[in-house]
This record gives C-alpha cells, structure tokens and sequence, in this order.
C-alpha cells in the first residue's frame, strides 16, 4: 500500500520529466538558426527519452498470485536526451560566413512548428500532472474528515 | 469487529483502499502518458467484490487438498483491489496506450466515490455515537 506522499511523488516526477522536456524544447527553439556548436557543425535537435520508473523488479513472485503492488510504482524519469540524427536543412544565402563553395548554408534541423506543437503536449501534460495531485490531496482531505461528524 | 459493527464497516474501509490504489495508479498512467511503450494500469476491485458476494459466474474450484488453488475471492473479506495492465492495445506509434483525457474523467470519478465512501463512513461512525451517547 502507497501512501497519499508516494502517490505525490508519482505525479511530482511526472511534472519533473515534463519540465524537462520544456527545457529541451526552449533549447531547441533558441538554437533553431544557430550554425556553430563545440562539436563542430550546426545544432542538431535534441529530443528527451520518457521511461517508467519501478522500484522493485517486477514478476519475482510469479505464478497466479503476481499481480503489481502500488509500492512499486515510481512514476517516470527522464532516460536520456538523444539528438535528432536527420539531415540538416540546406539553405541558400552565400553572404553567410558558414556557406560552402556553392553558396548554400547548413542549418539546424529544428522545425519551429513541431518544436511549438511539442511545447503545447508538454504543457498539457504538466497540467494533467497537477490535476493529479489536488485529486490526492482531495483525497487526504476526505479521509481527514472521516469520523468528524 | 465482527459482532458489534455490521458486515459494511469491513467493506467500506476495503473500498476505500481500493478507490486510493486506482488513485495512484491513475497518477502513475498520467506521469506516464508520453513513455514509449508504456502500457496502461487498471485496477479491479469491484467485479472481485461482486462474485464474493455471489453475483459472478457461480463457478466454484473443487478443493480436494488444502494446497489447491483457491478461487478468489473466496470471501467477502478476502476482496482486495489488483493491479492489472492492459497491454493489448496501443493508442500512438511508440507502443504507448495511455488514453490522457481518458484518465482525467477516472480520476474525477474516483475522486468523487472516495468522498462518498468517506463520508458513508463517518456516517456509519455516527449512527453509532447515536446508539451509545442514546437521543436526549
């Protein structure tokens, strides 16, 4: 059994893992024309890895009686941030200083648009997270209220 | 328990375990909403409760030694909420099958059955305090 805190904590990592996300999505956006990185090259889409967190291996009781118990659910973190391997854009402007012999610039292959449509899930997603959390404290606050009269 | 509280005051608080394993479960379903591959989690308390109290198929295990399967429930005490997933759908292309909009509507309904339960409770409770304190 789960207390109301673990069930918080649950939904807190979610909102965790979103923040995330915002921040990746923030940083893809400011570097949507940014043609010079460390790594040499323009800057390539970074994108965050979701996985399910379960704090105890799941399965070792086994036969009929394996069912899940609520103390194993931790929610979700954030695996990895891995970069966009598709090609870079290829645009056309010699007066670039980043241009090639044929006048053509490589930029980064960031698309605004699905970096905004992202930006909305993700800011849907938090949302959701929340809603989450002042059901559990609805919850706390019913059961405060049990035998009260 | 069993003689001075009626049969409700074991299965409210049962329910009410029930209606906050769903709760978790549905927050866990939310955080993970966007997990590739991730399958949904349900709970399933009331369809157990309903074959304890003899409203299921009606099939019974026949038991011929004490380590045989039993069937569960095999009473209305036995009646726990479980865990089930449900992976045998998908909703995106990355295998996930978290309906969100789905799950806002079960957490706002489950809300709601806690705080029936809660208060069928204290309601309980009071009926009680009425029979001891008597009515003057």
């Amino acid at each position: 059994m789960l207390d109301i805190f673990g069930t918080m904590n649950i939904s807190a990592s979610g909102m965790t893992a979103q923040r995330m996300r915002l921040d990746v999505i923030a940083d893809n956006i400011a570097n949507a024309e940014t043609t010079r990185t460390d790594e040499g090259g323009p800057y390539r889409r970074k994108n965050v890895v979701f996985q399910e967190v379960l704090n105890k291996a799941m399965g070792i009781r086994g036969g009929f009686t394996n069912t899940l118990s609520t103390d194993q659910l931790g929610g979700v973190h954030v695996d990895s941030i891995v970069e966009d391997q598709r090609p870079f854009k290829l645009v056309y402007d010699p007066s670039h200083p980043d241009a090639n012999e044929e006048g053509y610039v490589q930029m980064p292959n960031v698309n605004v648009l699905r970096e905004m449509i992202d930006l909305i899930n993700a800011q849907r997603s938090y949302e959701a997270n929340v809603s989450s959390i002042n059901a559990t404290k609805a919850f706390a606050s019913a059961a405060l209220g049990i035998g009260k009269g | 328990m069993n003689g001075f509280f009626n049969s409700n005051f074991s299965t409210l608080p049962a329910a009410l375990d029930a209606a906050s394993t769903r709760n978790t479960i549905i927050a866990q379903n939310i955080a993970n909403a966007e997990t590739p591959g991730y399958k949904r989690k349900e709970v399933d308390f009331e369809t157990y409760l309903q074959q304890a109290m003899g409203d299921g198929d009606g099939l019974e295990l026949k038991k011929t030694d004490d380590k045989h399967f039993q069937k569960y429930p095999s009473s209305i005490r036995d009646v726990q909420a479980r865990i089930r997933t449900v992976s045998d759908t998908r909703i995106t292309n990355d295998g996930n099958n978290v309906d969100i909009d789905q799950q806002e509507a079960l957490l706002a309904a489950n809300t709601i059955r806690y705080q029936t339960l809660s208060r069928l409770i204290s309601m309980t409770i009071s009926r009680y305090n009425t029979v001891i304190k008597g009515v003057r």
